[in-house]
């Protein structure tokens, strides 16, 4: 037992003093930061009412008097700053002159073409600046009024459509945190372990080092053990930080227990894995492909599968009351899988 | 050229040799198995997470196809106890819809509107005939805002830029370029992972001890690092080809927009091998690079045609191309310069740091970093060099502030300007005053005089590619008024260069005449650097 702790001891201290690990704890923060920022400028880019409440006021959109036409009401009902004009002249020198940033023309029957019949299908013109910053503002915030326009249409002509009363809040942020942010953070240290564990071992392979450690009063499985040990302990300590965190930053995250579990068991898999392929292979340049490889295919499997480790862990952390904790005790089926696999094939090492 | 071909060839059998028996079978398998199932795992879930919320519905409801729902049938009474039990977040009832006023069920019902939208639109297509089920269209068109004499007479249509282009809105597609960014994202996966290899295979060759055996032989480092690049390049662009040719996209422009993002990621993956130490480092620094890099070309992409800035990654060119969106030589040159800039530095330092002493000691990262400054300062006078690097370094000195920004956002309001501002000082100072610290401890420059002439170049040499840069980045993308304005005060302004090189100044001379260890001397700059900005800004008075 007490080699066991010894190597260890020696992987963990081999890792602090390279002081490396730390760019890998910098990284997680990057990734958290930098998606949540780019959510943020893309909810403001593209989310109309984001582009409402920070710039609502300057974009004013000028509509062409359209009688008794309920376009103008539906228009101004979403929040938009509408500027009448009697003709499409008028709204034109408006336009020119910078006060109104979008011309919506009057809705008319459409022109029929010549070729059939124009079916009594309504025809809008609008009016855009060239510039894609503006115009593709205006035309986010156009959006949803069209629709309820078009709708509106499609009941005068006696089409019913369901659930149009439906608002809400939106909901991307909260989508973004538990099935894309916790996840990266929860899992992201098992996927480092993974690389870790072939480090450490290829490391002892490709420089003849693995002889004189196992001269020690240490057995194959007691070596490799350790190895993933040492690589588990550095990605408990990660993911319990970031729970720890994530939790101080007021997002509430049900059964910690079982997702603290969850991510252990994770770098389980992944470290045990990994640590196959590089006793298979005995080379990094090999190992850290397939295991990459493996990586890509056991995530696009278990998401077919229904099974996925990201959706169990999203799920948890919502408290989803039709899942129990027990079905993370399906992935412990599979780490206790691997290692039984690993131990067959540590014996290679010896040969 | 004959060497670099004789280097190719024999990374070529040594590739061949390593993957030639027992994984290449398995490789191929996995890699085809791998690409296949996350093809069609990204087709399956588009929308974000699964099983997020809790729907129940009455037996009258049409089914809900969308991964981020588990849909529970109930029956009406039982549901609304569900609901009030926080059991299920919303209930659909017929054609109503159930919800409580807490946060998880009105994003449930946020969520539930979107699809809805979605399948109502479906269902009426296939009910009724297209002129009730889509009856309004909308014709855009663009007037250009410099036209101001277009305002015409007769009540004609004004004077259009483009051609109208007529859309209904329900069925208009929504701007975000998803399913472009993901499909140009496609591309940067194989150079990645073949830039990997490349990578390796410096290693391997570091521990076989074989690159000395090479260095040794009568060829230079330049022709060992491009003979060794050459058969990955083509790999990669063969790759580039091949997917260009499947997802039918244009096949030469694709080439002309991933070529320098080739040079760039290789660039970047050359520097991985000289500087690690064991294996660990390279896992570590590998991955910084990838994300480092993936971000920086990924996020631009996503705002294609909303933001002008979005030309400062490639991948928005390749977001146009597959929209058909034409773009010009301005556009194509805001990315490719710099890329192609960063790969003829990478090459010039590869060239000087690939020596054995170099690659072969183990010492600390910081060590290693300030060897290599020196190596790559040393072959010049220092009245070049110095000023040289300044202008050299500010894309990365650029970089470090966007990241530096995006770890500040994790603050309260009110401190990310301020950390903001201290980690860029911090960041500025430490490249301007390195290479004259570095080039003191190695007694290339002694005197008080030609540290305080090497810091004046060094700031003049910032300052000068700064303002360059801001110049040629707002003549690519906005009118060149904008930059009349912003330097109508500022460019020759005296002021300002000089406080630079007095900042400069006190580091290198506390690190070099008070013997101040580098960290607190560099503290000591930021310190003074920051509250110049401070005040610039305001913050003082």
């Amino acid at each position: 037992m007490i080699p066991f702790l010894a190597v260890v001891k020696r992987e963990l201290g081999s890792v602090l003093r390279d002081r490396t690990i730390l760019i890998a704890i910098l990284l997680q923060l990057f990734i958290a930061s930098f998606s949540s920022g780019l959510l943020l400028g893309m909810l403001s880019l593209y989310d109309a009412d984001m582009i409402l409440r920070e710039s609502g006021s300057w974009i004013k959109i000028g509509v062409v008097a359209a009688g008794d036409d309920p376009l103008e009401a539906i228009l101004a009902e979403r929040g938009v700053t509408v500027v009448p004009f009697g003709t499409l002249a008028q709204a034109e020198s408006a336009f020119y002159e910078g006060e109104i940033s979008a011309i919506v023309d009057s809705p008319r029957p459409a022109k029929n073409n010549g070729a059939g019949d124009a079916n009594g299908i309504t025809e809008i013109k609008l009016y855009l600046p060239e510039s894609n910053t503006v115009s593709s503002l205006v035309r986010m915030v156009l959006q949803e009024p069209l629709e309820q326009y078009e709708n509106y249409l499609r009941s005068q002509k006696g089409v019913a459509i369901h659930y149009t009363d439906l608002q809400g809040e939106p909901s991307t942020s909260f989508e973004f945190v538990y099935s894309v942010l916790l996840p990266i953070l929860m899992f992201f240290p098992a996927f480092v372990g993974g690389s870790l564990s072939i480090d450490s071992l290829t490391e002892e392979f490709e420089n003849n080092t693995v002889q004189t450690l196992l001269s020690a009063p240490l057995t194959v499985n007691g070596m490799v053990g350790a190895k993933i040990v040492s690589v588990l302990i550095l990605s408990i300590l990660q993911s319990g930080a970031w729970l720890v965190l994530l939790t101080l930053n007021g997002i509430a995250i049900q059964n910690t227990g079982w997702i603290f579990l969850l991510a252990l068991i994770v770098s389980g898999i992944t470290s045990t894995s990994a640590a196959l392929a590089a006793i298979l292979l005995r080379d990094r340049e090999r190992s850290q492909f397939i295991y990459a490889l493996m990586l890509l295919a056991a995530a696009a499997i278990s998401s077919l599968l229904n099974l996925s480790p990201i959706v169990t862990l999203s799920r948890l952390a919502v408290g989803d009351p039709f899942l129990s904790g027990w079905n993370v005790l399906s992935f412990a089926v599979v780490l206790t899988g691997l290692y039984l696999l690993l131990w067959k094939a540590s014996r290679r090492i010896m040969v | 050229m004959n060497q670099i071909l004789i280097i190719a060839w024999r990374e070529l059998t040594r590739l061949r040799k390593r993957f030639g028996s027992g994984a290449s079978p398995l490789a191929v398998i996995l890699l085809l198995a791998a690409v296949g199932l996350s093809a069609f795992a990204v087709r399956n879930t588009i929308s974000l997470g699964s099983g997020l919320y809790q729907i129940g519905v009455t037996e009258d409801v049409p089914p809900i196809r969308d991964s981020r729902f588990t849909v529970i049938a109930v029956e009406a009474g039982q549901g609304r106890t569900m609901l009030d039990r926080r059991v299920i977040d919303v209930l659909i009832d017929g054609t109503q819809v159930f919800s409580r006023n807490d946060d998880k069920s009105q994003y449930a019902t946020h969520a539930l509107k979107q699809y809805l939208e979605e399948a109502e639109l479906g269902r009426i297509r296939n009910t009724y005939p297209e002129a009730q089920a889509f009856p309004l269209r909308v014709g855009i068109n663009y007037l250009s805002a410099s036209q101001a004499a277009g305002q015409n007479e007769a009540g004609d249509p004004a004077p259009v830029t483009r051609p109208e282009e007529t859309i209904i809105p329900s069925l208009s597609t929504p701007p975000v370029p998803f399913a472009q960014v993901l499909v140009a994202m496609i591309y940067i996966l194989p150079i990645t992972f073949i830039s990997i290899f490349f990578t390796s295979s410096f290693m391997d060759e570091k521990i076989n001890r074989r690159l000395t055996v090479l260095l040794s032989a009568p060829v230079t480092p330049f022709q060992i690092i491009l003979g060794k690049m050459l058969p990955y390049a083509i790999f990669a662009l063969s790759a580039i080809v091949l997917i260009a040719v499947l997802t039918k996209g244009n096949v030469l422009l694709t080439i002309a927009i991933f070529v320098p993002t080739i040079l760039f990621i290789f660039a970047i993956y050359l520097m991985v091998p000289l500087f690690y130490r064991t294996f660990k480092d390279t896992t570590f620094i590998a991955m910084l690079v990838t994300t480092l890099t993936t971000a920086y070309l990924v996020a631009p992409a996503m705002f294609t045609d909303v933001n002008d800035i979005s030309y400062i990654s490639p991948l928005t060119l390749a977001v146009k191309m597959y929209r058909n969106e034409p773009f010009g030589w301005r556009e194509y040159l805001f990315p490719s310069l710099p890329m192609a800039a960063i790969f003829g530095f990478a090459m010039f330092a590869g060239t000087r740091l690939l020596n054995e002493e170099f690659l072969m000691g183990y010492k600390p990262l910081t060590r290693k970093l300030t060897d290599a400054v020196y190596l790559l300062l040393a072959h010049a006078k220092p009245y070049l060099s110095v000023p040289l690097w300044s202008v050299l370094v500010i894309p990365v000195v650029y970089m470090a502030q966007i990241i530096f920004l995006a770890f500040a956002s994790n603050l309260p309001l009110g401190m990310i300007l301020m950390v903001t501002l201290m980690a860029s000082a911090a960041m500025e100072e430490m490249m301007k005053s390195i290479g004259i610290v570095v080039l003191t401890e190695h007694g290339v420059v002694r005197s008080y005089r030609e540290l305080l002439g090497l810091s004046f170049l060094s700031a003049l040499g910032f300052f000068v590619g700064e303002k360059l840069l801001v110049l040629l980045s707002i003549n690519m993308v906005t009118q060149a008024s904008i930059s009349s304005v912003l330097f109508g005060q500022g460019l020759f302004l005296f002021a300002p260069l000089i406080a630079h090189s007095i900042f400069t100044a006190l580091v290198t001379l506390l690190r070099t005449k008070a013997k101040l260890p580098y960290p607190a001397a560099l503290l000591a700059g930021t310190l003074v650097h920051f509250l110049y900005n401070w005040y610039l800004l305001g913050g003082l008075r």
